[in-house]
């Protein structure tokens, strides 16, 4: 090959990947950002007592408590913030019983394209059940769905803030 | 050796050879650059959409590469269609040959990164569920369009192998065309998964309107010069055969008759690919050079019945329709680079010789033609090259007889003893284009002696008859 070809293609291909590597980490940056949805918070349902004061938390009335439990259990309901990565956007729901995480339901996965559907319905129930035995979002990465499981925990720990826990 | 020389005196005509060449080798680089910088875009596109972040753990650090193998091999695959469609453009700037030799040489790396991007996904994405990648084979049929993608990573394998020289020597040249037709199919079934189950090639994303677009390129630019354009121009110029004339034992010139030939704009050297629509010849197209300038409504082929498909056409009967793709090749005085010109031909190599001389616009004394022929019986068109040698002013010689067995040359064994040399012939070698046309065994020799007498590569234009 000839110097100015060789030359030419060198700095050609460098430039390419430099643009490339720049709008890669432009990307990244605003992957992890969480954007709030214009339904955070409002779509909450906190305060609602809804069903539970004889099933959960043990009745209040047939035996004498040997500790002191409030007389209904409290059930509300936390939507998290969306949050975009580049496979789509993540959005879960959390329960929250009587102060405890009960239930982590998932509003929206990544659904960009056929794999990352596929990853993201193996990680889901994985983090669900993280997130409920840790009663927290710091719970450890699925391996092969980060980018799932990052947007998934900034999202339940946007509802844990909204619920105060 | 014998001399027929004509030597007027000399005009002054001059054409900046060299500054035309530098213009052609300016686009070449281009097109070179372009190609290895498509190269670059395929990784940049997974960059672009996610950067080192991608890397993080081994399982990611595989599968991450599995894309990015994917992609490159893929822009290679498509560079292949190009290279393949004879667009015009790469066919002025680097010839329809140099290109079809990068085709080739890309075929097995191609296919290499291709079967890396198949091997490294089913590891990478295993490692990640936790599964061995023999069970992955099983998740990743699950998803939409894999099946089509590892058929066609299949039908690519049986491709490139077929094309492998060892293999290649096995099948007849229609056989082999017709496995090689299978790439289209690879390439076609190939394309569903990358926009269905590519993360990088997202909806919606920049990289996916530029995969369409190389797409789109690649099979818009087969579909214009190797299908569409051949069909309009054999409709438009309604060539037949006007008509078959012995030229010598084995070797005949087909007459054919046309409407608007000149409009085909082909220069003395160039070929086309010919298809003559008989019940036994219409399945194979030859490459075959003119041997003589077209006038407006004829043409003329010269050939030698040399492989089975050329001896079914030389009984062509008259009134035969034809169909053409092209004109195609460099061998013509477009690709001058240096003031003159020697010219050297061997056997049925002459024709296209025959006609670039007739065709190609030089001073008197610019150009000097060595014709060669194992026998008198070899000697085909030789008349009508001298006639226009002398017409034009070239120098003409011409050597007769076998090479000699001894060590490689192109000579006669006498010629060599007499110490007839390149430069006793031509010269002004170094200053000149040196076009050699003839069988392979005789070029190689040519070509070697034309380096060591330190000939710049690009001086060189040889045109290769045998198959």
């Amino acid at each position: 090959m000839r110097t100015r070809t060789l030359l030419g293609s060198i700095l050609a291909s460098i430039g390419v990947l430099v643009v490339g590597w720049q709008a890669g980490t432009t990307v990244l940056g605003t992957t992890t950002v969480a954007t709030p949805s214009s339904s955070t918070g409002g779509a909450t349902t906190g305060g609602s007592t809804t069903g539970g004061s004889t099933t959960s938390g043990g009745s209040s009335t047939s035996s004498p408590a040997a500790t002191p439990t409030s007389a209904a259990s409290q059930t509300a309901t936390y939507t998290g913030t969306e949050v975009n990565t580049r496979f789509g956007s993540v959005q879960v729901q959390v329960t929250v019983t009587d102060g405890t995480i009960s239930d982590v339901t998932a509003l929206k996965l990544t659904d960009h394209d056929g794999k990352s559907v596929q990853i993201s319905n193996r990680a889901a129930p994985v983090l669900r059940e993280e997130v409920l035995a840790a009663q927290s979002a710091s719970v450890s990465n699925v391996s092969g769905a980060t980018y799932t499981t990052q947007a998934y925990l900034t999202s339940v720990q946007s509802a844990l803030d909204q619920a105060g826990l | 050796m014998t001399t027929t020389t004509a030597r007027p005196a000399r005009a002054t005509v001059h054409v900046d050879h060299r500054r035309r060449y530098a213009r052609r080798a300016r686009i070449a680089d281009l097109i070179v650059v372009a190609f290895w910088a498509s190269g670059a875009a395929a990784i940049a596109l997974f960059l672009a959409s996610g950067g080192a972040g991608q890397f993080t753990s081994v399982g990611e650090a595989i599968t991450s590469l599995g894309i990015v193998t994917g992609l490159v091999g893929t822009d290679y695959v498509l560079v292949m269609l190009v290279l393949a469609a004879r667009i015009p453009l790469i066919d002025r700037t680097i010839g329809h040959d140099r290109a079809m030799a990068v085709h080739r040489k890309l075929g097995k790396p191609a296919l290499y990164l291709l079967l890396a991007h198949g091997v490294l996904l089913l590891v990478g994405y295993g490692i990640s569920s936790g599964i061995d990648p023999i069970a992955e084979i099983g998740s990743m049929l699950a998803l939409p369009d894999l099946p089509l993608a590892f058929i066609a990573l299949g039908l690519l394998i049986t491709v490139v192998v077929t094309s492998l020289v060892a293999v290649k020597r096995k099948f007849s040249y229609e056989g082999w065309h017709l496995v090689h037709l299978l790439s289209y199919v690879a390439v076609a079934f190939a394309l569903p998964h990358q926009f269905s189950n590519g993360g990088v090639l997202a909806e919606g994303t920049a990289q996916r309107v530029y995969w369409i677009a190389l797409t789109v390129l690649a099979f818009g630019s087969i579909l214009t010069f190797r299908f569409i354009e051949p069909v309009v121009v054999s409709l438009r110029h309604r060539i037949r055969v006007a008509g078959v004339v012995p030229v010598a034992p084995g070797v005949v010139s087909i007459h054919l008759s046309g409407r608007g030939l000149r409009a085909l704009d082909a220069r003395g050297g160039q070929f086309f690919q010919w298809r003559f629509w008989t019940g036994s010849t219409w399945w194979h197209s030859h490459p075959i050079s003119l041997s003589a300038m077209p006038t407006d409504s004829s043409a003329r082929i010269t050939v030698r019945d040399l492989g089975a498909g050329s001896a079914a056409i030389s009984a062509v009967p008259t009134g035969t329709v034809v169909s053409i793709e092209g004109p195609y090749g460099l061998f013509s005085d477009a690709a001058r680079t240096a003031p003159k010109m020697a010219i050297m031909a061997a056997g049925i190599g002459v024709t296209p010789v025959r006609a670039m001389l007739e065709h190609a616009s030089f001073a008197p004394g610019e150009a000097t033609v060595l014709l060669r022929a194992g026998s008198e019986d070899e000697t085909y068109l030789w008349d009508e090259v001298r006639a226009i040698a002398q017409a034009k002013g070239a120098d003409c010689y011409v050597m007769v007889g076998e090479r000699a067995r001894r060590g490689a040359t192109w000579m006669t064994q006498h010629d060599r003893e007499r110490g007839v040399s390149l430069t006793s012939v031509f010269p002004d070698l170094l200053d000149s284009d040196v076009y050699v046309c003839g069988p392979s065994g005789w070029l190689d020799a040519v070509e070697a002696d034309v380096k060591r007498a330190g000939l710049p590569s690009h001086q060189l234009h040889s045109e290769r008859f045998d198959w």
